[in-house]
């Protein structure tokens, strides 16, 4: 039995293509929206149309009485409380997508608005409207305090502060979230749209109280989570409960509108940023006061609490003597979920604007100022890779120094995370005809889970990829865990060299041949008929590692008359550890930057301080990067067999919105505060027009976060 | 959406025989679609007219291009190219090829308004009949800065901004008479009557559009938040006689910035006999954005304006 990595791998940190690639292209992957099972009914839910409100009533008669409608529920018993635009109330099943919706809309209810609001500043106000009555719409803030702050900033060669805020970011992935769900007998099916099956599978069977041995869920492919698709959700467990009344499966996927209210998003956040540096460019102090809302459940004791907003700051760099208070605001909006990096790129932008600010004021080029910061041995060193590859030495000027109207400007960030392994298992079966199949209760949501595995087994097998058949996404396989915090690859992958490890074992035993190689392979199986061998494995210590780190630098063109930036190009270096497939690897970093540069530029979710709705639920107002935005990216992933397998999801997008806010302020000589850089708040910073008037109550959100929660610094409450 | 009947018309007259208050023409349905399936409208009757007039014939002084011409027709026009740039380049930036494989003349320039207000299904905006213009107090980034009356939502066709600097007109038929509407005059109602997305009833078919082709030179411009399939936050046309870098006739039209296509008497009149050189479009271009009056967030568009009209005049030069 081998112990570690092969150190000659044959298939290992290759470019293997995405095994379900062909499937994927051309339409035969099969995705819980395109799943039908005969007599399968359509669902639909009733959402508020009120940010606030009280619900006093709701009458199903006539929903229930119309042509084709099998099954009409109550998600919440009234009368009840609904504190966002889009949350649920009510859902039906019929015969076809149009009976629901016409169902849906001769639901009666009776209700009482109430005084709503959704803006994070107006919600800070005294006096302003409580999200939950007699609670606070503000969290206790959350302290960390390390050394005395005030007296390194007076001993600081050079401080600089700077107030800057990010926007809410919806998950949107190209799969809403929904279910198609078989309830109608006692064995229940779901197939989902999930990162989560076992949760899924808890979840459902919670809300129809039956034992979770009842209940199978089933993945095989999911168009995207990022972090939102954990649970079954308020739309799954009114998906089975519809299927259980009706007596029929029900499939209930969401719309791209009811995507964009109820089922996660980013938190917003605003940072009042203070630096501090010696002489030589070292960072002695740091201050952070913020604030940001997590939606309806982020105030302090109310529901949800917690204040989920909160960012880890200041996120990649050491200093010695820092203080950092935020606090969570609760607004009328559907609440935050993780995402991609929860925290990480908010709290990204905040200090990479602060670091170059600060290179400014030191007369530092910035490249520099980060390596003499950087705590991370690896990405000390990358700070200067990315700069080689990146021609940061020729391409970096003076900020604003660019000749002409469309300008040039070049800027970096970095990113840290964990990416480790966790409890995950698997099983081998060795076929007689030689052929094998892996098995995994995991899920893959776009990070090639199967085609990954696929090139974990033939390794340690030392068979070709083709015989081999990876199986994700069901419950009736050994668990795994959920897909989130970029820890899929590090755990499943030992777990399916271990499970492998241990069929070779067990292949020898029965065969008598000893030698599996080459010709061997077939001849041992053989041996083996009629029955398969079936091997478990677990993930292992030793196989996978943690702490990853990056480095990206963007360059972009600023129109100074229209207010436009043009990315173009992003260069990134990031350490994968052991890289088990390059291939879907890099993907899995285009598709980061990607959603990048749609963080920097693009996305924003916009209410209505008037009426309290959402204004831009599609993608013609909430704006997606598209190919024509899509740079030159350059990526060399650092392959480190010696650190074992360790995650690059999420950090893929960290720096990208910071490099990309760096160079355009660069390029232009003055900083653009928010995100997303739009052109209007580009012309607002060259002062060709007066900013919009948003007076943020930086006073008043000092007194109240002056006072809080300490927590203990040494805890790992963020990330590694 | 709610269910409708449905008509495909083969002549413009039956198409008109069979249009009412209630009804709807269906071109490539780009537009209408989404507001049916927002409920933002519910005709009783959608009428097909896609098959009707796919033409685009030269007819000496000028051209003659039907309502059903699909855009990707125009894009791929190699004589409308040459002969008027502008208009091509407006249709060039219409949404994605996807949209232009479908998307008609007519229902491009007749289309309804963008904005976030009116296109949100839960909201009943002035221009659904409600009683105020959310967009004034609330978010009008997107909005109009020459607005004279009190619904904001801005002219968005890109069409009809290039036709308006092209000096073409509209061919509109109602109850089988055609009648022959200066761009001005097809617009004009949406300035006035906060219902109107412009002076069409609706009855009215859009079966032709003629664009003189007496000025040589023509440019279209916009800006958009992205650099594709993106509506524009400020758009431009312009279109003259330029001889010895002599600038005449000129018509200079902004977009999305009023209800209407916007234009300057002082600004176009400076223009008159004119080198066309930086100085004289940086001075029109200032009389052109004199009288803007934005409102809390889009005070961008002035200075962004001011560039697509200096920009949209020099590329005079190369059309």
């Amino acid at each position: 039995m081998s112990e570690g990595w092969p150190k000659n791998p044959k298939y290992l940190s290759k470019d293997l293509q995405r095994v379900d690639a062909h499937d994927k292209v051309t339409g035969k992957a099969e995705y819980a929206y395109d799943v039908h099972p005969k007599g399968c009914l359509y669902g639909q839910i009733l959402r508020s149309r009120w940010p606030a409100a009280r619900i006093q009533s709701v009458d199903l008669s006539v929903a229930q009485k119309m042509p084709g409608v099998k099954a009409v529920i109550l998600i919440q018993k009234v009368p009840r409380e609904v504190r966002y635009y889009g949350q649920e109330i009510a859902a039906v099943a019929a015969e076809t997508t149009e009976q629901a919706e016409d169902a849906i809309r001769a639901i009666k209810m009776i209700a009482k608005p109430l005084p709503f609001v959704v803006n994070t500043i107006d919600a800070l106000e005294e006096g302003a409207p409580a999200v939950f009555e007699g609670q606070s719409n503000l969290s206790k803030a959350k302290i960390r305090n390390k050394g005395n702050v005030d007296q390194a900033f007076n001993e600081a060669h050079a401080v600089i502060e700077l107030a800057v805020s990010t926007q809410v970011e919806v998950h949107h992935p190209l799969e809403t979230h929904g279910n198609t769900i078989d309830a109608s007998g006692e064995e229940i099916t779901c197939w989902a749209s999930t990162q989560g099956i076992t949760s899924v599978r808890g979840g459902i069977a919670k809300a129809l109280d039956v034992p979770n041995n009842k209940v199978r869920v089933k993945m095989d492919f999911m168009g995207g989570g990022f972090g939102a698709k954990f649970g079954a959700g308020v739309e799954g467990v009114a998906c089975a409960q519809l299927s259980r009344e009706a007596g029929a499966p029900v499939k209930l996927m969401l719309s791209r509108f009811e995507n964009h209210l109820s089922v996660g998003n980013r938190p917003n956040s605003l940072q009042h940023i203070k630096l501090g540096a010696d002489k030589n460019g070292k960072l002695v102090a740091f201050d952070l006061n913020g604030f940001g809302s997590a939606g309806f459940a982020s105030g302090g004791s109310s529901a949800g609490g917690g204040g989920g907003a909160g960012i880890p700051a200041p996120y990649i760099y050491d200093v010695r003597v820092q203080r950092s208070s935020q606090i969570g605001v609760a607004i009328n909006a559907g609440s935050a979920r993780a995402f991609r990096a929860p925290g990480c790129p908010p709290a990204s932008f905040g200090i990479e604007s602060a670091m170059d600010e600060l290179a400014v004021k030191l007369g530092m080029d910035p490249v520099e100022l980060r390596i003499i910061n950087d705590p991370q041995e690896i990405r000390s060193k990358q700070w200067s890779q990315a700069a080689d590859r990146f021609g940061w030495k020729n391409k970096y000027k003076k900020p604003g120094s660019s000749p002409g109207v469309v300008k040039t400007g070049v800027g970096c960030a970095g990113s840290k995370w964990a990416g480790r392994g966790k409890g995950s298992s698997a099983e081998v079966e060795i076929a007689p005809d030689g052929t094998v199949e892996v098995r995994c209760g995991t899920q893959d949501i776009g990070n090639a889970s199967k085609t990954f595995m696929t090139v974990v087994a033939a390794e340690t097998l030392g068979i070709s990829p083709e015989l081999i058949t990876a199986r994700v996404g069901d419950t009736t396989f050994p668990p795994s865990g959920g897909s989130g915090g970029s820890t899929t690859c590090p755990s499943v992958s030992p777990a399916v060299k271990d499970a492998c490890d241990n069929a070779l074992e067990a292949l020898q035993e029965a065969s008598g041949i000893s030698d599996l190689s080459g010709a061997n392979w077939k001849k041992a199986c053989a041996r083996l008929a009629p029955n398969p061998i079936i091997a478990q494995g677990k993930w292992k210590k030793g196989l996978s590692g943690s702490g990853t780190g990056g480095v990206q630098m963007a360059e972009v063109e600023v129109d100074t008359e229209t207010g436009f930036v043009k990315v173009m190009k992003i260069t990134c270096v990031q350490d994968c550890g052991l890289l088990v497939n390059r291939l879907t690897a890099e993907s899995q970093m285009n598709g980061g930057i990607i959603m990048g540069i749609g963080y920097a530029l693009y996305e924003e979710r916009v209410l209505d301080p008037i009426t309290g709705v959402a204004l831009n639920p599609n993608f013609e107002t909430y704006k997606l990067t598209s190919m024509a935005d899509t740079p030159e990216i350059d990526l060399e992933l650092q392959n480190m067999p010696e650190r074992g397998v360790i995650g690059i999801g999420e950090p893929a997008t960290v720096p990208t919105a910071s490099a990309i806010a760096n160079a355009v302020a660069n390029a232009i000589g003055v900083r653009v505060l928010s995100l997303p850089i739009t052109p209007d708040k580009v012309l607002n910073a060259l002062s060709k027009v007066p900013a919009p008037e948003e007076s943020i109550p930086w006073g008043r959100v000092a007194s109240l976060t002056a006072q809080g929660e300490f927590i203990d610094l040494n805890s790992k409450e963020w990330i590694v | 959406m709610k269910n409708f009947q449905y008509a495909k018309a083969a002549t413009a007259e039956e198409a008109c025989g069979l249009s009412g208050k209630e009804t709807r023409f269906h071109g490539g349905g780009i537009d209408l679609m989404g507001e049916m399936k927002d409920y933002i409208d519910s005709p009783s009757r959608v009428i097909d007219v896609s098959d009707l007039d796919q033409q685009i014939t030269d007819k000496g002084d000028h051209w003659l291009i039907g309502g059903a011409v699909k855009l990707v027709a125009i894009v791929r026009h190699d004589a409308l190219k040459k002969s008027l740039p502008g208009l091509v380049q407006s249709a060039e930036h219409v949404g994605s090829p996807q949209i232009r494989n479908v998307a008609t003349v007519g229902g491009n320039i007749a289309q309804h308004s963008r904005c976030w207000y009116y296109r949100q299904p839960d909201v009943k905006c002035l221009k659904k009949g409600g009683s105020q213009c959310y967009a004034c107090e609330g978010i009008n980034k997107y909005h109009s800065i020459f607005a004279e009356g009190a619904c904001i939502s801005p002219l968005v066709s890109n069409l009809g901004i290039a036709l308006s600097a092209l000096d073409a007109r509209v061919q509109v038929m109602r109850k089988g008479a055609v009648r022959d509407m200066s761009m001005e005059a097809f617009y004009e109602l949406a300035d006035v009557n906060p219902r109107a997305h412009n002076s069409l009833q609706p009855d009215d078919l859009v079966v032709s559009v003629k664009v003189p082709k007496g000025r040589k030179s023509s440019s279209y411009l916009q800006i958009s938040e992205k650099g594709a399939f993106d509506w524009a936050l400020v758009s431009c046309a312009a279109a003259a006689d330029l001889q010895d870098g002599i600038l005449r006739n000129v018509r200079l039209y902004l977009g999305v910035v009023s209800p209407i296509p916007y234009s300057r008497e002082k600004a176009v009149a400076f223009l008159a006999g004119k080198k066309l050189n930086e100085e004289t479009v940086a001075e029109a271009a200032r009389l052109l954005m004199a009288k803007a009056d934005p409102f809390e967030h889009n005070g961008y568009k002035v200075p962004m304006a001011r560039a697509m009209a200096k920009r949209a005049l020099l590329a005079l030069e190369a059309s």
